[in-house]
Parts: C-alpha cells; structure tokens; sequence
C-alpha cells in the first residue's frame, strides 16, 4: 500500500469499518439532456396481445463508422384497426459532445413495423453495420448504403416469407467464411387471430403465459455472400419447432475456435448449440446442464449473455428467468458442463424476487472483473392487484463483481434513478462519450428509454480495442482478445446478441485498474489468423487484422 | 436416640426413574423420528421425484406429439428431415429421464407396466427411425407423414396413456404413504401426552419425597442444635461449678492449713532453739507463706471470689490492674452504669469473656494498649475490648487450633441469649464486643 493509499484509506477506517467499500462510479441520467426523447408503443389497447409484453430492444452500434456509438431504439406500432400515433423505431447520432440528433426520418428508418429487437453487423463487409429488426410479422433487414440511410433489402436478400413472432437475433460466422450469418429467435406461433384468451382473476383478460401458445424454431440463415441469405435452418439442425426463444449470446464453450449459441427459451430447455464445424449444430445443453435448473425445471429464459466473469479463462453464462425463479449463473466447470453458482450464492437471493429480462456482463468500475446488469419488470401491470410483494415496475440488478468476496447488488448507491423501478426489457452497454468507461442503455416496455453516463471517479483506466476484419468479417465478430496484466489474463469475444432484443457496441473494453497498460494482448481472429502486441498503453485503439494496432 | 433413614438412596431412585424414562422416550422419538424419516425418503421423496421424471417424461411424448402434428399437417416450410434433431433431442431427454425414473420408480408400481411402456418406446424409436428413412426417399414424405399418422402418433398417445397411469399409481402411493406418516403423528402425539404425564408424575412424587425429607432434615438438625448448646451450657456451668469448688478448696482448705502451719512455725520461733534450727524453721515457714500465696493466687485465677462476694464490677475493676501488671499492657478501662444488679449466672460468663479477650489481646495482638468499656444499663450489659494491634488473621495458621477460646467465647454468649461480634476498628486490630440482656430469672 502507498502512501497515498493509507492516507485515503485512513478516514475510511476511522468512519467505521462495517462501511461497505464505494463503487467509484456513479450512473447519471442524460436521457433528456442528451436528446434522446422516446417512448415505446406496445400497441396496447386492452385486447392483452401477447406480444405488447415483451419489447423493445435497444443498441449502441456506430451506423456511420465515425468511432462513436450511435443509439438505436426498437418499436412496436398500433395493431391494424386501432389507431394512435404514429410510432417507428428511432435512430440517434452521436454529436460527439455527449448529445444525439434523431436522424430516424434523414437514415430512412421511419417506417411503421411491429419491432422487438435488434441485431446490427455488416453483413456485406463494406464498412458500415446493417441492421436487422426483429418484429412480430415479417422482421426487416436494413442494408446500410454508408451515407447515412439505410435501404429495406428483406426481399431482395431472401429473408422475406419468414414471419414469425421473433425476439432476439445476432449476426455471427457459424462457418468461418469471413460472411456474418444471421440467428433469429422466435418465440411462439401467435397471431391476432389466434390469440388465446386467458385471465388472472376470471373477469378480464389478461396476458397468457408462454404455455398457451406452440413453440417456434429459430432461424439460421446463411450469408451466401451475394446479398443474399439462405435459410439453413433444417439443415444445420438448428430447427426445433418446440422451442420458445427469446435470448441468444453467442460463445465457445468448448475452446474449439468455432461459435456455438447458448439460447434462453421460455417454459422449454434452454439450447446449447455446439457448432461442430460442417454446417451443422447439435443441441448439448441437456449434457451440459444448461437446459434446466438446479432442480431440473425449465424457467422461464429471457436475457443472456456469456463472458469470463471471474478471469479464470473459462466462459460463464448468466440467464435471466421470471420472478421466483432467480436468475441462473451457470459457470463451465471441469467435464464440460456447467454449474449454476446462483442458488449457492447470493446472487440467487438477490434476483429471485425480480423478473428479468436484459442482462450483460460489462466492467462497469473498470476494475478489471466483469460486473453484471439486469434489467428487470413484470408482463402484467395487473400484477400488483393479485399478488402482494409482486411488482410490475421493478429496480434494476447492478451486481458488483468483488472477485473472490462475490457480488453486491449497488444499483441503489451509484445514482440517483438509477434503481428507480421500471419496465425493463432491453439493456445495451457502450461508451457513446469517449471517455473509456462504459455507459448504459436501458429500453422499458411502454415507456421511455434511459440513457445513464458512466461517470468513473476511482481514476481506474481502460483500454479499448475496436476490430476490423479483413479475412475475417469485418466486424471482426466471433474474435478473441486477450489482455495480460499482472501475470493474469482476461478476454473478451467481439459479439453481436446477448442480453434481450438489445445489442452493445461492438469494441470490446478491459478495465486495467490503477495501472496504465496491458503487457500482452492477442486477438485470435475468426479467420484463424493470431496476432500479438506488447505493452499497450491505455486508450482506444483500431486493431486491423494482419495490419496491426493503432492508437485513436 | 431416634434412628433417622437417609433420603439419598430413594431420591437416587427417583432420579434414575426419571432419568430412563427420559432416555426410554428420547429413543422411542428418535426411532419414530427415524421411521418417519425413511418413509418420506423411501417412499415420498422418491414417490415425487419419480413423478417429476414421469412428467419430464410426458412433456417430451407431448412435445413429440406437437412435433409429428406439425408433421402431419405441414405447418412448417421445411422437409421432415428437419425434425431429426428435434427427435433426436427429445430421445436424449427421454433416454436421461428414464434412467432417472428407473433407480427412483416406487416398488409397489407395477412392473409389467414398466416393461410394456420401456418395449412401448423401443417399438416408437424404430417406427421413427423407419419414418425418417422413408421421409429421405425420393418423393417420401407423403408415405412417411401417412407413418405418422396411422402408427407413431397412436404410439404416442397410448405411451402418453400409460405414463399418464404410472402417475396415477404414484399419486395414490402418496397417498397411502401421506396417510402413514399422519398416522406416526398421531400415535407420537399421543405417546408424547402419556409420556409428559408420567414424568410429570415422577418428577412430582419425587419433588414431594424431597420437601418431605427436607423438613425432617431441618427438624433434626434444630433438635441437634437445641442438645447441643444444652450440653454446651451443662459443660460451661459444670466446669465452672468445678472451678469455683477448687477454688474455694483451695482457699479455704488449703489456705487455712497453709495459714495455720505459717502460725505454727512462728510460733516455734519464739521458743528457744538452736541457731541452725532457727534458721532451718525461718525457711520453712517462708515456703509456706510462699505456697499460701500461690494456692491463694491459683484460687482466684480459678475463680475470683470477688465475683461472688463484690459483683461483677467489682471483679472487672480488680483483675484489669492485675492483668496490666501481669502482662505489662496497658489498658484504658471505663464504664459506665451500675453494675450492681448484674446476676451471677450472668457475671461469670462475662468474665470469663473479658478474660479470654484480654488474654487474646496479650497473645496475639502485639498490642502495647488495650481499651476496655463496660456499660451497665438496666435490661443489657455490654463489654467491649478493643485494640489496635495486628487484627485478627484472615485465615488461621496451618496447623494452629482454630479459636477453642472463642468458640467458649461465643458459646457463654449463646448461653446468655446475648450477641458476640468481632470486628475491626478503622485504626486497625480487633473490637470484641458482647451485648447481653439482663433478665431477672436468669
């Protein structure tokens, strides 16, 4: 310990040693300040159709290439034959100043669609990140021409004829061809038609839980390089017609170099899908021990995501679940299946009252330990009538990662509003002011979006790596980078998907602590290609593949 | 004397009574507890966590039945070989789920049933099998949903029956075996009801033994007392009866003699005599006169005549001097009061406790002074000797005999109804004080 140290440490220990230890960061609310000025429209109008429970979704991803993160935010529209105002999908750019303009109208986004997330990559590898909008009906890709707009291309790209009820998508490199594929979840076979009726208090309508509906398969569609998809669903053996899919994070469990998708279902097993390096998947969650709980239930998945929480080189998954369930914290352990760490710990006392739905492991203190984000909120609004300690608008989880002392639930110490209780569904992290820490962008249900400034206090650094493929795709999606400090090593996996219907910026952030370099980083890009550099400062950089590293 | 029986042997006895019937109970709960507890492993718990895999079990033939529905009614834009690895899924639970459900099933499920059920799936698996060949065949997938329909979904919906059945059964060996378990509650209830009121029973009987051969204890022991300061008293006033008829023995016997031979002797002076024998007679009657003065002093150091003839505060006034020139301490006497009409039964206890207090004084204080005060008042008396010497020792000597002189002391005091303390003064040493009531008849 410095000098310096003993001196801060000192009042601490002279104020009371029971003092939990403080964050070093707190979340500011910028929302309005920032321009963004939004509200979600489910559609609703009494009629309790099922999908007005369960968007939006929201992203930070940088639609004009400039370096910073631009804000998506996904929405639902009025059900034919009721009429409200009109409501689209929003797109913000980022004025560089902590500030956003609405260019929805200028991109061409302002179209009407039922939307529930977002998948962004460059699909076409020219530069500039393509959108694909998951909706109730017909979803939509948006090629992005690189000018600022964006161009529908559903049909034109063989996606169109597939409608469905679908939630989360991410675009990843199943066969390492350099050409980002698409995954698509769906939920159930619903239409308005088809709506079922089911109710609480036998008087009035209410949501139906997921039981009352068939299960969808999720899609799996392969980029044939020409601007076109083809749908490989059956033949990658993705297709299950029971499932129930509302999350999907992409991973490597096995370390094998090849993506596999970890999907959350709802009410069904979760999926494993181990990429076996011939086009196909096989489903292994069941071997795993993903599929179910503790107990062996199927829960209730909503959100997830998959990162090397604790650094110990092995990848972790958290699922979001309903309100009594906890969320699920499965960590790999030896044998290759996982072990969910949330009933043993109190991670599974502190979220088993909360319905959650967005997650993602981000290092928000940039202590170099990924903390966790989950975002929470009930389906019903009627749910504070029936049951007394439920709660349709709930507090978010901001679990502090203390290593080996496990997490805190702080979301209550780092702002003012940040734990004011909501509707959350979608949650994006990303540094939209440039300053190395990362912010927070959370998307409620019928209700506005937040967007929360990091602003860090603990003088911890960070480095940044933002990747460009050139064999690989060139959102360098599916590549592993490594950092070494200390003698400890952390990774992180460029990645579309995780958390729900949401997607966080695509550079990838390692929180270095007090000190101001990474001794060793290494990227293993999709392509195979390795590279390694020594001794980087911290900051932002560009890391082209096969053409090194530069300092932004 | 009344012989007394000891109580230990019998509370003993009670005791041990309580103490097995305590461990008898804590063994037959425990044993119970025991049963209890392998019932609700061996059957309830298992009973569930069978049931849970049978439902397992039933939700993969209801997702197979939803699955070969889409089949038959074409719901989905993809070829039947799409479903393989859906199949192939469910067949992994299903398989892990059976496995499961055959270390836990019940025994008291039927196991015809099982093995038509486990023959049931195996039958299942081949047809499927047999469907996806077909569904590869050119042109197959009308011949292999046709399969479907006519044969693996009736092979579904009869296992989803028999399943359906087995839960039953489970349900029903929940029952029997809930309605075990209420039946332990209830005989250990009850046992627990017998139980308290039989050691409630012992515990009373042997709680009343106690009082009872308490109060006898406490009766014998005040009787006891009673003899014993009689006997104390009987001893006191027998030794001093004893000492005052030497005493006066020696006085008046002795002392007369004494006298008489000393009144001979000087007389045969007077006679004419030879010189030697003249001399020879001088010396003898000096030892006379001097064993008269001894015999004389050993009368009064037995008993002071003058206690009798002058009253005790005649007796405190003539033996303090004699004590200060004996031991050479010097001692502030002072009274106050008359003393007149102090009895005599009371005056020789007094005394006697005077004397041992002073004695104590010379022995033990390595006092240079010594204070006595005696108050005379009608109905009390109360002496008090006090010096500032070395105080009484906390705990005596090893070895030394533990006060014979004052437990005398306390007995006289006994004997006089009257009160003896010893304390120390805040200079330091010993006060002995004896407060006594003067009555008449005493």
């Amino acid at each position: 310990m410095t000098r310096r140290d003993l001196l801060i440490a000192a009042p601490l220990a002279v104020a009371g040693a029971s003092i939990e230890p403080s964050a070093g960061f707190h979340f500011t609310g910028v929302t309005a300040q920032a321009g963004i000025h939004f509200t979600h429209n489910s559609g609703a109008f009494g009629g309790k159709y099922l999908p007005e429970t369960l968007g939006p979704g929201c992203a930070f991803f940088d639609y004009d290439a400039d370096g910073w993160q631009d804000i998506l935010l996904v929405n639902g529209t009025n059900w034919p034959g009721h009429h409200g105002p009109r409501s689209t999908l929003r797109l913000y750019r980022n004025n560089r100043d902590g500030t956003f303009t609405d260019v929805t109208r200028r991109a061409g986004l302002d179209i009407e669609m039922y939307g529930m997330g977002v998948a962004a990559g460059d699909f076409d590898n020219d530069g500039f990140p393509d959108l694909f909008i998951t909706c109730v009906g017909q979803s939509r890709l948006f090629h992005n021409t690189g000018k600022g707009t964006f161009v529908d291309v559903t049909h034109s790209s063989g996606l169109a004829g597939h409608e469905g009820f679908s939630t989360s998508a991410l675009w990843f490199d199943y066969n390492r061809d350099g050409l980002l594929d698409l995954f698509v979840c769906n939920y159930v076979k619903w239409s308005a038609a088809g709506d079922v009726y089911c109710t609480l208090d036998g008087k009035r309508k209410s949501y139906c839980t997921p039981e009352a509906y068939h299960g969808s398969t999720c899609w799996l569609f392969r980029n044939l390089g020409n601007g076109r998809f083809e749908d490989v669903t059956a033949s990658s053996g993705i297709f299950d017609s029971s499932s129930k899919s509302l999350g999907v994070a992409m991973l490597d469990y096995d370390n094998d170099g090849w993506p596999d998708l970890f999907v959350a279902n709802d009410t069904q097993p979760n999926k494993l899908y181990r990429n076996l390096r011939n086009g196909r998947f096989e489903d292994v969650a069941i071997e795993a021990g993903v599929a179910f709980s503790e107990d062996g239930k199927a829960r209730a998945g909503m959100g997830v995501d998959a990162a090397d929480f604790d650094n110990s080189g092995v990848t972790s998954l958290v699922v979001t679940n309903f309100e009594n369930e906890m969320l699920g914290l499965y960590r790999l352990g030896r044998g290759g299946s996982f072990q969910d760490q949330a009933p043993g710990s109190n991670v599974g006392r502190l979220t088993r009252r909360s319905l959650g739905f967005g997650c993602f492991f981000f290092d928000a203190d940039l202590d170099g330990l990924l903390d966790l984000l989950v975002v929470n909120g009930h389906i019903d609004s009627t749910v504070q009538g029936l049951e007394t300690d439920a709660r349709y608008q709930q507090p978010p989880h901001l679990l502090w990662n203390r290593g080996a002392a496990g997490f805190r639930d702080i979301a209550s110490e780092v702002g003012a509003g940040f734990a004011t209780p909501k509707v959350g569904r979608g949650a994006a992290f990303g540094d939209f002011d440039g300053d190395g820490d990362l912010d927070v962008l959370i998307a409620t249900n019928q209700g506005p979006a937040y967007l929360y400034r990091n602003d860090l206090s603990n003088g911890n650094r960070s480095v940044r790596f933002r990747l460009r493929g050139t064999k690989s795709n060139r959102d360098g999606i599916g590549a592993v980078v490594r950092i070494q400090l200390n003698g400890q090593t952390r990774s992180r996996m460029v990645k579309s998907g995780s958390s729900y219907l949401s997607q966080s910026e695509l550079p990838v952030t390692f929180g270095l602590g007090r000190s101001d370099r990474a001794e060793r980083v290494t990227v293993a890009w999709p392509s195979g290609r390795f590279e390694e550099f020594k001794n980087v400062a911290a900051g932002s950089y560009d890391v082209v593949e096969g053409q090194g590293i530069t300092k932004k | 004397m009344r012989w007394y029986a000891s109580p230990t042997a019998r509370l003993i006895a009670g005791l041990a009574v309580t103490l097995a019937s305590v461990a008898g109970f804590s063994w037959y709960a425990l044993d119970q507890i025991a049963g209890l507890r392998a019932l609700q492993t061996t059957a309830i718990d298992r009973n569930r966590r069978d049931s849970l895999q049978l439902l397992r079990i039933e939700n993969n033939l209801n997702s197979i039945g939803l699955a070969m529905r889409d089949m038959v009614n074409g719901d989905e834009p993809y070829p039947l070989e799409a479903f393989r690895s859906q199949f192939a899924r469910v067949r992994r639970d299903l398989d892990d789920a059976l496995r499961l459900e055959r270390s836990l099933a019940p025994e008291s499920l039927s196991p015809s049933r099982e093995h038509y059920f486990r023959q049931s799936l195996s039958q299942f698996w081949t047809s499927v099998d047999q469907m996806f060949a077909l569904a590869n065949t050119p042109h197959g997938d009308k011949q292999a949903t046709e399969l479907v329909r006519s044969s693996l979904e009736p092979q579904q919906e009869a296992m989803s029956a028999t399943v359906a059945r087995l839960l039953v059964e489970n349900n029903l060996t929940e029952e029997r075996a809930a309605a075990r378990v209420q039946e332990i509650y209830r005989r250990v209830e009850r046992d627990v009801y017998l139980f308290l009121a039989a050691a409630l029973a012992a515990i009373l009987a042997t709680s009343l033994y106690l009082i009872y051969s308490n109060r006898r204890l406490f009766q014998r022991l005040e009787a006891l007392s009673a003899q014993r300061s009689a006997l104390a008293r009987k001893l006191i006033t027998m030794q001093e009866e004893m000492l005052r008829s030497i005493s006066r023995e020696l006085h008046d016997e002795f002392g007369q003699i004494l006298t008489a031979l000393g009144a001979m002797l000087a007389r045969a002076e007077k006679k004419e005599l030879p010189s030697g024998f003249r001399e020879d007679l001088r010396e003898i009657r000096s030892i006379a006169q001097e064993a008269l003065d001894k015999t004389r002093g050993l009368s009064l150091a037995l008993h002071p005549s003058i206690l009798d003839e002058g009253g005790l505060e005649q007796a405190i006034d003539w033996y303090v001097p004699i004590f200060q020139k004996q031991t050479g301490i010097r001692v502030d006497y002072r009274k106050s009061g008359r003393g007149a009409d102090i009895p005599d039964a009371v005056a020789i206890h007094v005394y006697r406790v005077l004397q041992e207090a002073l004695n104590n004084v010379a022995r033990h204080s390595g006092a240079a002074t010594a204070q006595v005060r005696v108050e005379f008042a009608p109905s009390k008396l109360c002496l008090e000797v006090e010096d500032h010497g070395s105080g009484l020792p906390a705990r005596p000597a090893a070895g030394a005999r533990r006060g014979i002189g004052m437990v005398a002391m306390r007995e006289r005091a006994d004997l006089l109804h009257g009160v003896l303390a010893f304390d120390r003064p805040a200079e330091g040493g010993t006060r002995v004080r004896l407060d006594v009531p003067i009555i008449e008849e005493l």
